[in-house]
């Protein structure tokens, strides 16, 4: 059966294996699990080790960040240099876009990106609908973020060979209301391990570690 | 191997550490680990002053594995490494493979890729895959070139650079879903041979297998299941494939579904024979 959609000569195909039937597969529920912060605020490394904690317990899940998606499907997507808030926003959609197929899937989708903008975030949040969308806050300081400055780019920024970088001369809008926050406790960083353990705690409460 | 790594901060008054269990592991040895109390992790917690660690030497690196708890003695007794104070040990990434997800799957990720004219038969077809498939504990998942235009790719009409660009953008798509280890069934018209061969490109060998719905102009015609060829005829649609926009027909699919005489083989019996193939270059185990 399909359905014409307005105006268009586009339909909408229905399959007899939905979400539900792979969910069932799976043991899982799909979802997006954004993990959102400054560069250096630990985000890959929370995501691989998330990721890893989810694999042991024989949960399928799949990282979406710059690695796998800026030289693949955003390599060339048109970027105005000039337009850097429009460039943050399509990457966003993107990602959101298909983190979305990829929770439809039945996976839990680790995407992780600066996603400075709240505006941004919470247009992926409204793609996903039952409360599916986890945002996760790397809430650590400007200061100790640039002092790992794991690729330089901080170094760069203030010698003012990058234009516009996160946390230096362009804003990042803290989220409002992430499901998850993660601070330093007393000045020291916890483990990825001890942050995934958090994450995974948070899934398994809400439900989408099992099917019932 | 897949050895899960364990990461640490350097021993401070606010020791801390989590332990990961590996599922592999090559050498047995011990770690001198002087801490303080006050970390956070299980059985570490209790220890004050210099305690022994199972641990496991990955390759020779500066990454120490470790595995089991605190005061559990190994046979031989014997010291890996000293860590002092000042020890900083670094931060290592680790991620899980595709290889690990389709161990755990029993499946290979890989993209099946359906081409065809508009009536062809491959959402149906695609949709009888996806059953079978799921009906054999598989995990599979549609992306129907509709659907895809409906979200990923709504920005996009359908004059021949937007075309191109919603099939690169569906090629890229699959292929992160074939690395995710799952059986990416991509249905959509594609008509130009450069831009599915673009597709094939972005994936290992072997992985991006064609599947050419190969049913004559005049069968898909008849069929017109969304009244576009009528359109299309009466001059109200442009450029639509088959009618004033060519088709370019695969030149090495690696599997062509054929019209044979008057009669249709039937969707299932059509994605019986990709079942067949999937099966003899073993996607359907790990």
């Amino acid at each position: 059966m399909s359905t014409i959609s307005n105006s268009t000569n586009i339909f909408w195909q229905e399959c007899p294996v939905g979400k539900a039937e792979r969910q069932k597969l799976l043991n899982q529920k799909g979802c997006v699990v954004w993990i959102t912060g400054l560069s250096g605020s630990g985000k890959s490394t929370l995501a691989c080790s998330l990721s890893r904690e989810l694999h042991s317990r024989g949960k399928l899940s799949y990282i979406l960040d710059g690695d796998n998606l800026r030289h693949g499907i955003n390599k060339d997507l048109g970027f105005k240099p000039e337009d850097r808030t429009e460039n943050i926003r399509r990457v966003g959609f993107i990602v959101g876009e298909i983190a979305k197929l990829f929770a439809d899937a039945g996976l839990i989708c680790i995407a992780s990106l600066i996603s400075p903008y709240r505006k941004d975030r919470d247009a992926c949040r409204a793609m996903l609908p039952d409360a599916n969308f986890i945002e996760v806050f790397m809430n650590m300081p400007l200061e100790l973020c640039e002092s790992r400055d794991a690729k330089g780019l901080y170094k760069l920024a203030r010698a003012g060979k990058i234009r516009g970088f996160t946390g230096i001369d362009d804003p990042y809008e803290q989220p409002l209301n992430c499901e998850i926050e993660i601070q330093q406790n007393n000045g020291v960083c916890p483990l990825p391990a001890a942050l995934a353990g958090q994450v995974v705690t948070y899934l398994e409460e809400k439900g989408f570690l099992q099917v019932e | 191997m897949n050895a899960s790594r364990l990461q640490w901060a350097s021993s401070s008054p606010a020791l801390s550490t989590g332990l990961e269990t590996s599922s592999s592991c090559s050498k047995l040895g011990f770690v001198n680990f002087r801490g303080g109390g006050g970390g956070c992790g299980d059985s570490l917690k209790t220890k004050k002053g210099l305690f022994v660690i199972k641990a496991m030497d990955v390759e020779g690196s500066r990454t120490v594995n470790l595995n089991g708890h605190a005061g559990d003695s190994d046979k031989n007794g014997s010291l890996l490494s000293s860590i002092g104070n000042s020890t900083n040990i670094q931060w290592h990434q680790c991620s899980v493979k595709k290889e690990d997800r389709e161990n755990m799957l029993k499946q290979k990720g890989c993209v099946i890729w359906i081409t065809g004219l508009s009536g062809s038969g491959k959402s149906t077809v695609a949709c009888a895959l996806s059953g079978i498939l799921y009906r054999r504990g598989k995990l599979a998942y549609v992306l129907d070139g509709d659907n895809v235009r409906h979200g990923l790719n709504r920005d996009l009409g359908f004059k021949a650079e937007d075309r191109a660009e919603n099939i690169r953008r569906i090629g890229e798509v699959a292929k992160l879903f074939a690395d995710a280890g799952v059986i990416c069934i991509a249905s959509l018209i594609s008509p130009y041979r450069r831009d599915r061969d673009a597709c094939r490109a972005l994936l290992p060998a072997g992985e991006f297998i064609e599947v050419f719905m190969d049913i004559p102009l005049h069968v898909c015609e008849a069929r017109d299941p969304k009244g576009l060829y009528k359109l299309a005829r009466a001059g109200k649609i442009k450029g639509f494939t088959g009618i004033d926009d060519p088709y370019e027909s695969p030149l090495n699919c690696e599997i062509a579904l054929r019209h044979t005489g008057g009669e249709c083989a039937s969707p299932c019996e059509m994605a019986e024979e990709v079942i067949s193939y999937l099966e003899e270059k073993g996607f359907l185990q790990a």
